[in-house]
């Protein structure tokens, strides 16, 4: 008997044909090694997450002298922000100098309140009870003198201190490179300028706070904030901002730093069943405005009428990314408008809101499908409209800056990273 | 003590079972059906003490629950299935008034129909969402409950992705 293979006849490209390297420009395509690399991580953390100012905190999460809040930053730093007897906000590595545990354990709270083993108004290492005031300097070493004699003393033992500005509708901002001469406004370059009478009017304040372990590089989810093109995800979104006349020519603005602005534009809200008319606002914003500035290397600030949310992300590995939501108002709302800001708030974000559940599934299902070995090796970023709301320009901008400070191209393969 | 009368208690059980069972199988209009149309409010409530304060995640009359529930199709969600276990623990009730406030544990698994990956995570059931539910519920004249209020107060504060299907 003989047996006779057809010849190939696929409709779809053959394996060689799906690995080449697409005919674009370097700047228009990402290997995806880069989102799955674990050595490619921890060089961001070096060259990137350990150089830039990143938000962490809102100051009203810290209100009173002595209140603390604990969170981490880029490479798993724990910190912990705390507002001295003084009101300046200051920023420490949450570790003890001593055996390195965690000082501070709770999420937030006041040093008021004192440790079972420890003083009121200090942070207590639980461990052997030393103890630091809310400057960081250590002030009790049980036995010092019995142990130390005269080689260590509590003035060389203070905490590691983090360079600290709280600006920007009081956010509080960090900055691990205590080397680094750039303030948080030149490294900002005017990128939220055109949100300076929301954010500085009047006091801000949080209303809502939502954490997630998302199961993605922190870059993945962070290219769905940039670009718009991807409002074809969001049934909420067709129905609101794309159906609106001027839509499509929305344009993005790059800004110095690798930071991204969205066009101005307003939304029709009503034109989504069940949405009532949104009619509360910040100061100097339209009804129904919206404005937004992404932040490199991870971060967002996002105005919708009534709210603003600012996305934190703490990347935990390369594949797992802490993504903190914050809602805010205006300190002074009545409660009725907190209230309606709430409502606003959660019709779109939140749990249980529309639109963050689809970003966030889809940026898990797109961490699926460029696993090592799966077949995935480019993401295109090849579209170009005159900047206008569907140019992936925003994208473009975000992965020059990632080489500028990485030192090598995005489109690259990496040695040791995902090949299909 | 509180003197629920028999039927008063069963009438108030059964709602909250059968809440439970029209969410789980997703039967939104026979949920929908247990819920007055005037009265009914519906909120996830949760302390955080990250920001330390309450906060809400969810607030809606019945007339933005029914219009989630009708967008569910149009909307790209992780579909899968949620399951409420709940254990009814507590009862007042105003016979004046015909109206009882009743306290729910709840418990909430997740079972994987697509997952992240269909193939790999389909089938997996995880713990999802502890919390209770705090009911108003008020009872016809001729002995019918129905849910006037319900707030979900939640322990879990991780949903992973979140859910566009309330609890």
């Amino acid at each position: 008997m003989t047996v006779t293979t057809a010849p190939l006849t696929f409709t779809g490209r053959s394996r060689e044909e799906w690995l080449r390297k697409p005919a674009l420009p370097d700047s228009q395509l990402v290997n995806t090694g880069i989102y799955t690399s674990s050595a490619m991580h921890e060089e961001e953390m070096d060259r990137i997450w350990g150089k830039v100012w990143l938000p962490v905190c809102h100051e009203s999460e810290l209100p009173e002298p002595l209140d603390f809040r604990t969170t981490g930053i880029g490479g798993n730093k724990p910190i912990v922000v705390v507002r001295g007897t003084d009101g300046r906000i200051r920023t420490f590595l949450n570790i003890c100098p001593h055996r390195n545990n965690l000082i501070v354990r709770a999420a937030a709270g006041s040093l008021k309140q004192a440790e079972p083993s420890g003083n009121p108004n200090h942070m207590t290492c639980m461990y052997h009870g030393w103890q630091f005031d809310a400057q960081g300097r250590c002030v009790e070493i049980p036995r010092e003198k019995a142990g130390y004699q005269d080689r260590l003393c509590k003035e060389q033992l203070s905490l590691m201190e983090i360079r600290t500005e709280v600006a920007f509708g009081g956010m509080v901002w960090v900055n691990l490179d205590d080397q680094g001469r750039e303030s948080l406004t030149d490294y900002l370059a005017g990128s939220l300028d055109a949100m300076r009478d929301q954010l500085e009017t009047e006091p801000l304040e949080i209303f809502h706070y939502q954490k997630s372990i998302v199961r993605c590089n922190y870059k993945l989810f962070f290219d769905t904030s940039r670009e718009f093109y991807h409002d074809f995800l969001h049934f909420h979104n067709r129905q609101t901002s794309m159906v609106k006349p001027g839509y499509f020519e929305q344009k993005y603005t790059e800004y110095p730093n690798g930071h991204s602005v969205t066009g101005f534009t307003t939304v029709d809200y009503t034109s989504h069943t069940g949405a009532a008319k949104r009619l509360l606002t910040f100061p100097g914003l339209p009804a129904n405005g919206w404005r937004h500035t992404t932040i490199f290397p991870a971060s967002a600030y996002n105005i919708r009428t009534s709210c603003l949310r600012i996305n934190v992300m703490i990347p935990l590995s390369e594949r797992e990314t802490l993504v903190e939501i914050r809602g805010l108002g205006l300190k002074r709302d009545t409660p009725e408008e907190r209230a309606q800001r709430v409502r606003d708030y959660n019709s779109v974000w939140g749990p249980f809101g529309w639109n963050l559940h689809e970003d966030l599934l889809c940026a898990q299902t797109q961490t699926q499908a460029i696993k090592p070995g799966s077949g995935a090796t480019w993401n295109l970023m090849a579209r170009v409209e005159d900047n206008k709301v569907h140019d992936e320009v925003c994208v473009r901008s975000y992965y020059a800056e990632w080489e500028r400070r990485m030192g090598r191209r995005a489109s690259e393969c990496l040695a040791g990273a995902q090949q299909a | 003590m509180n003197a629920v009368p028999y039927e008063v208690m069963q009438a108030l059980q059964v709602l909250v079972y059968r809440s439970c069972t029209t969410m789980n199988e997703e039967r939104w209009s026979e949920y929908l059906a247990l819920c007055d149309p005037q009265a009914f409010r519906y909120q996830v409530l949760t302390y955080s003490p990250e920001i330390r304060r309450e906060q809400c995640w969810a607030d809606r009359d019945f007339r933005a629950m029914k219009s989630a529930f009708d967008l569910l199709p149009r909307h790209n969600s992780d579909r899968s299935r949620l399951t409420r276990h709940v254990v009814v623990q507590h009862a007042d009730y105003d016979a004046a008034t015909r109206r009882a406030r009743v306290e729910t544990q709840l418990t909430i698994y997740r079972t994987q129909i697509d997952g992240t990956m269909s193939y790999i995570e389909s089938g997996q059931t995880t713990l999802y969402a502890i919390g209770r539910y705090e009911d108003e519920i008020g009872l016809d004249e001729d002995g019918t409950a129905r849910l006037l209020a319900r707030t979900v107060r939640l322990e879990t504060r991780q949903l992973d992705i979140g859910s566009h299907k309330p609890f």
